[in-house]
Parts: C-alpha cells; structure tokens; sequence
C-alpha cells in the first residue's frame, strides 16, 4: 500500500513518476489481475495464483515505494483504482458461480462503490473546509476501527478471502448457496472452511463498517453545506 | 443531473438536507433501481420499466433542485455515486446475458469504474493546486467534448441505452455475442435496431473520452507531485 507523500530526494528528480518502480509492480500487477480474471471461468487455481500474485505486488508496491523513496500521488491513485476494480470483478463472478443468489454480491459490490466513492468524496470537503466547521463526524465505532491498524487489515484481506475462498468453493453448475457452501465447509474442517471461519467475521465487519462510513460521509456532505451557508450569512 | 453549488434562500436553513425534494427522489431513483435489478432475470420488460422510472427520476431531480432551490452538495454525491453503481449493475447483467463475451464488459465495467475514480481524484487535486501549476492537461479531445454538453449528454446517455438494448435483445440461454445480435437487429431494422445504430457511436465515444480522460487524470497527478517537488526545493 502506499500513501501520498510526494518523495523529497532530488536524486529521484530525474526519474519519470510512470516509471517509479513502485509503479512498475502496479502495472504488473494490474497485468495479473487482467489474467487472473481472462482464466476465471476456465481455470480456478490458476485464477487463485494470478489473484494471489496480484496482492503480493500490493503488498510489495509500498515497501518498494519506502524503500526507494518513490512514494507518488499517482502510485496512490493507481493502488485504490485496482483495489476498487479487482474486488468489484470478483463480485462479478460470484454473481456467476452463485446466480441464484447474485443479489447478495450484486448488493456488496453496490456497497463497495458507494462506500469508498462517498469517503473519498467527504476526505476532499474535509480538506477545503476547515475541521471545526466540519463537527467530529466520526462514529465510535469507527475511531475504534482506525485506530486499530491491524484490525483494520484484518477486516479488508477478511472480505477478500472470503470472496476468493467462495469461488474456490463453488460447485459446478452454479446452483449453490453460498450459505451451504460456507456452512458445509466449515462443518467439514477443510483448510478453506477453516480459513472461511476466520475470514467471514472479518468480511461481515468490513461491510458494517462501509454502512456506517457512508452515513458519516453523507453528514460530511450535510455539514458542508451548512458551513458554507453560515459563513455566507455572516 | 445537479451540481454542487449551495441553495442561498434562508427559508431553505430548517428543511433538512436529507429531506431536500430532489434528494427524495434521488431515493425514490435508488428504490426503482434495486427493484429493477431484483427481476433483471426473470422479467426483461418490468426490468426496462423500472430503469427507465429511475432514468426519469436522474432528469427531474436536477429540475426539481433548481425549481425548488434546494441544491446541495449530498444530492450531487446521491446523483454521481446512483449513477455509478446502476451503471455498473448493468454492466454486471450483461456478462450474465453475454455470458461468452463477459470479458468486454468486465472490461467495460473496469473502464468506468478506474476513468470517474481517477476523474474525481484529478478533480480534487485540481482545486488544491493553483491552475497555472497544473498546465493545461486536457486533450483538444475533451476540449471539444467539454464545450458541447449536447454532445456529452448523446455519448452518456447512448451508452447506457445501448447497454440496455443489448440487454432486451439478449437471446435466452446466454450464449449469443454481442457482436450478432447488435448487428442482427440493425439489419432487421426493427425499432431496437435503429435505437442501437443511434446510440452506439456514442456509446464507442464515451469509451474513447473515459480512456483519454484516465490518462489526463494521471498526468493531474504526476503534476502535482512533480510542482510540489519544485516548490518545496525553492
């Protein structure tokens, strides 16, 4: 993961940002999720390399980023636009490999879009307006949730393997429920059920946490405008 | 469509956002969508309905908002972030009618999902720095499309027409290609055919624009980071 700091060695001056090695991998990485998904239907460990292949280079872009001190808005952008894109194509296909119940993942990937773009939309009005204009927006809920880093990473890699796991796990003919598959997983012991226990809680928070988020986002959006308003009134 | 300025009329100060008329509707837009999406399966013609009210709800929110001054910058976000996933949702159903070639719509899913992600971003980044130190990185492509919003409202509107053609012209069975079936009905000249010639070129454009304005979104970024360098070292 990286973060936006703008890297401040002149030695790096010279070196164009699209070639920043960083985001070399994330093009790389964007190569192995454009595979991963082209072999979805026609073969699933393959897919699951690729897939897995792609979130070592996510892994890798940012400590690439610090290690050679080429941190870059663009490297940014182009992490969370594959993050959002890859988790969105993954829903996809569970809406295939579980069709009859394709309004479950249709729904998560409407709340994945919604959530992120609303948070994305209220970070900027928090940045033109000043924080006390803004109120303290947070939930308790989530101050708990980010201050917690690693719980945090625990809850996105949870929604993650458990979408990943459900694929694996699909039969073929896709009339499965994914609550039977889950259910008879875990009942079995299996590795995946195993994993899917751990993972599912983890997923089920995620999704809580984007609800709340996109009611603390909306308010950001309502406090905007009052600030606006009140500072014109004045 | 809305945008984002503030409603100024004091008489407005006590109706809350959240109950604002045009934001209403952009509920009411959200209800039909999902009912829409809950038969897309089963009944193509409510389907077509259900999106088209939430089409019709898209026009009036924007009058209303104006009519009623009760702009605000929640409506814009409900708008843009309902926009998005409907889209998106669409595109979902058509790798489900055109199971064969769900490759070019994830892609096209993909494309729509990264070019209004990275939009926004140039977007922000844009207001935070002064225009002069960002250079004028629009394409004389998207010059001409932004100056004719005629033009940009035939591209918008042609693609999601032409999503929802393909998706009423989906033989039963899944296995058709796009290709065929677009090519089918503009022969035949039935009412779907001519509607499909209309809209498609605009569809192909909106493409090309979301492409182009991906790649001058990541120069936005590049930019930004490359004057804040600058301006740092002086």
């Amino acid at each position: 993961m990286e973060d936006s700091a703008v890297e401040d060695s002149p030695k790096q001056s010279n070196w164009p940002i699209y070639l920043y090695i960083p985001n070399l991998i994330g093009y790389a990485r964007i190569i192995a999720n454009g595979a991963a998904f082209g072999v979805a239907f026609t073969n699933k460990e393959l897919f699951a390399i690729l897939y897995f292949a792609s979130f070592v280079c996510d892994e890798l872009d940012g400590r690439f980023a610090r290690m050679f001190n080429q941190k870059s808005t663009f490297g940014a952008v182009l992490d969370m636009v594959t993050d959002r894109v890859s988790t969105a194509a993954l829903l996809v296909l569970l809406t295939h490999f579980y069709k009859s119940h394709y309004g479950l993942f249709l729904g998560l990937l409407a709340l994945d879009i919604s959530s992120h773009w609303l948070q994305m939309y209220s970070t900027f009005l928090s940045s033109k307006a000043s924080h006390k204009d803004m109120g303290d927006s947070k939930s308790t809920l989530l101050r708990l949730y980010y201050q917690h880093r690693f719980f945090m990473g625990y809850c996105a890699i949870g929604a993650e393997v458990a979408y990943i796991l459900l694929y694996m796990l699909a039969a073929e003919g896709n009339i499965g429920s994914p609550y039977e598959v889950t259910c008879r997983s875990i009942g079995n012991g299996t590795v995946y059920g195993i994993l899917l226990a751990i993972a599912l809680p983890g997923c089920a928070i995620k999704q809580l946490v984007n609800l709340v988020q996109m009611k603390t986002a909306a308010d950001v959006c309502v406090n905007y405008d009052y600030a606006r308003h009140n500072s014109k009134a004045q």
